[in-house]
């Protein structure tokens, strides 16, 4: 696989310098040195390691993006084999419900389609220029380098990130025209003032990554009218390496709370229980659990299940509902977490037939409070409900609450 | 408590480093408990423990303990033992 269009270009914010063809050739022989099929890459937002990552697709040696910060070595003891099945092209981690982290098998024709399809819908082109706002190894950050370099793009590397000067200098300095960041990240825009005008190549903002608050996606998608540019929800997951779904821009207001409309050339269903199911040449091939899994085929038939809960208005826009996963039980009555948290101020996690829910700073009052209005909603007894005090939640790299490690604090 | 201990205090607490961990050479890229996130809560509590509103380009800037002490100085808050 070759996602590297002869004109786009990837430039180092902070060196200045520029990734060459020779950088990906000189990769391309070091790999061909190493034994084993398999490519485990702590990947940093670096010239060398975008070059290494690129040459590992071109030789066809299916490739780990892995946290450079992370504790990797399990990876290779878990994985390392030379029985790979062909298609194979990118392995990607998610954390999996329960037990062991796993790996997402994508081929090459998935991980093409996904960037072409994404540059299809936010309109890349060669005059294109992103700057990286995200760990490459998440699928987000990946999709965004693929998507441009697919299209002859630029891409900026920028390692400081949106809460320093330097990354707002590299900006204007690279006229800049496209960015993508998590919910979490609009919030620190927000506390930022964030002014696109002050960028005057700036027309596209992207989200996704979770559900951004509405009032949030109004707000932002009014800050880039002002400058005649794009606000772009979407909605994706690794599985779908990692898009599925865009919500045209000119649509935004009329269709807020929706994640948009499948990408091209892929369409929705859902199940009979009301599962999102998305059908469409960018499903992964299945999961890995042991390096013998690597020798599989595709196994998904080009059907994703989300596991997320939605409905399907008559224009064929897609809103999210819940996620079937997020369920608890108490006293065996299901419960839907996500319902939970958007009537209260609070996380919750399920376990032992109780709702456990952590509300951030909360006195002593507050939690009595809380447990008694939140099992007043629920319509059950009180001892079904425990609200605990916490002072700051656990996050995920990709800054989602990390609800793993709030089950296993209980 | 001195304003130079409160700073070293809230650097500590926002970046989670143990009670006798030095910070007053501490730089953003150096540190990589120094992140966005960190950031942001190491904003919110300066600005409560100092009783300031801290503009956006002296957040962008803040990009050491020293700096951070020139910027409370422009704020009024006198950084000393």
């Amino acid at each position: 696989m070759n996602l590297l269009h002869p004109g786009a270009r990837v430039i180092d914010a902070a060196t200045g310098q520029t990734m060459t063809p020779a950088d990906v050739s000189t990769a391309a022989s070091e790999l061909e040195k190493e034994p084993g099929a398999v490519v485990f890459h702590p990947i940093s937002t670096t010239i060398s390691d975008i070059a290494r990552y690129l040459a590992a697709l071109r030789l066809g040696r299916p490739v780990v993006l892995l946290d450079p910060d992370g504790d990797n070595a399990h990876w290779a003891e878990r994985f390392a084999t030379d029985d790979v099945h062909p298609d194979l092209a990118l392995l990607l981690t998610t954390s999996g419900s329960t037990g062991n982290p796993k790996l997402v098998r994508l081929s090459a024709d998935a991980v093409l389609a996904n960037a072409g399809q994404i540059a299809d819908v936010l309109d890349i082109t060669a005059d294109d220029v992103a700057i990286t706002t995200l760990p490459l190894f998440y699928s987000y950050g990946m999709s965004v380098l693929n998507s441009h370099l697919l299209r002859g793009a630029t891409v900026i590397l920028e390692r400081t990130g949106i809460m320093q000067r330097d990354f707002w200098t590299a900006a204007v300095e690279h006229n800049v025209t496209s960015m993508a960041f998590v919910p979490y990240q609009y919030e620190m825009l927000r506390r930022l003032r964030f002014d696109p005008a002050k960028y005057p190549a700036l027309r596209k903002l992207t989200q996704a990554g979770g559900r951004l608050r509405s009032d949030l996606i109004s707000d932002f998608a009014q800050r880039m009218a002002t400058v005649e540019g794009s606000f772009y929800v979407m909605y994706g997951q690794t599985e779908a390496a990692p898009r599925m779904a865009t919500l045209p821009p000119a649509r935004l207001e009329e269709k807020l709370g929706s994640v948009g409309l499948a990408l091209p050339g892929a369409h929705f269903s859902l199940s009979p229980e009301g599962e999102v199911l998305y059908h469409g040449p960018n499903v992964m091939m299945g999961y890995a659990d042991t390096a013998a899994d690597l020798a599989k085929g595709d196994e998904q038939g080009g059907v994703l299940h989300t596991g997320d809960l939605g409905r399907i208005d008559d224009d064929g826009y897609l809103f999210i509902t819940g996620r079937i996963k997020r369920m608890g039980k108490v006293f065996g009555v299901r419960i839907n977490l996500d319902d939970v948290e958007k009537h209260f101020p609070v996380t919750a996690v399920a376990g032992e037939d109780k709702l456990n829910v952590f509300a951030l700073g909360a006195t002593d009052d507050e939690v009595r409070d809380l447990r008694t209005k939140i099992s007043e909603w629920l319509g059950t007894h009180f001892s079904g409900v425990v609200v605990r005090s916490i002072e700051s939640l656990p996050l995920l790299p990709n800054g989602k609450v990390d609800y793993r490690a709030l089950e296993s604090s209980l | 408590m001195s304003t130079l201990q409160k700073l070293r205090e809230a650097f500590r607490t926002a970046l989670d480093l143990p009670a006798d961990a030095p910070v007053d050479d501490l730089q953003y890229q150096d540190n990589e408990k120094w992140d966005s996130l960190a950031h942001m809560s190491l904003i919110a509590t300066l600005e409560d423990e100092f009783e300031v509103m801290i503009d956006t380009d002296d957040v962008i800037n803040m990009s050491s303990f020293q700096e951070a002490i020139k910027i409370l100085g422009k704020y009024g808050v006198d950084i000393s033992e």
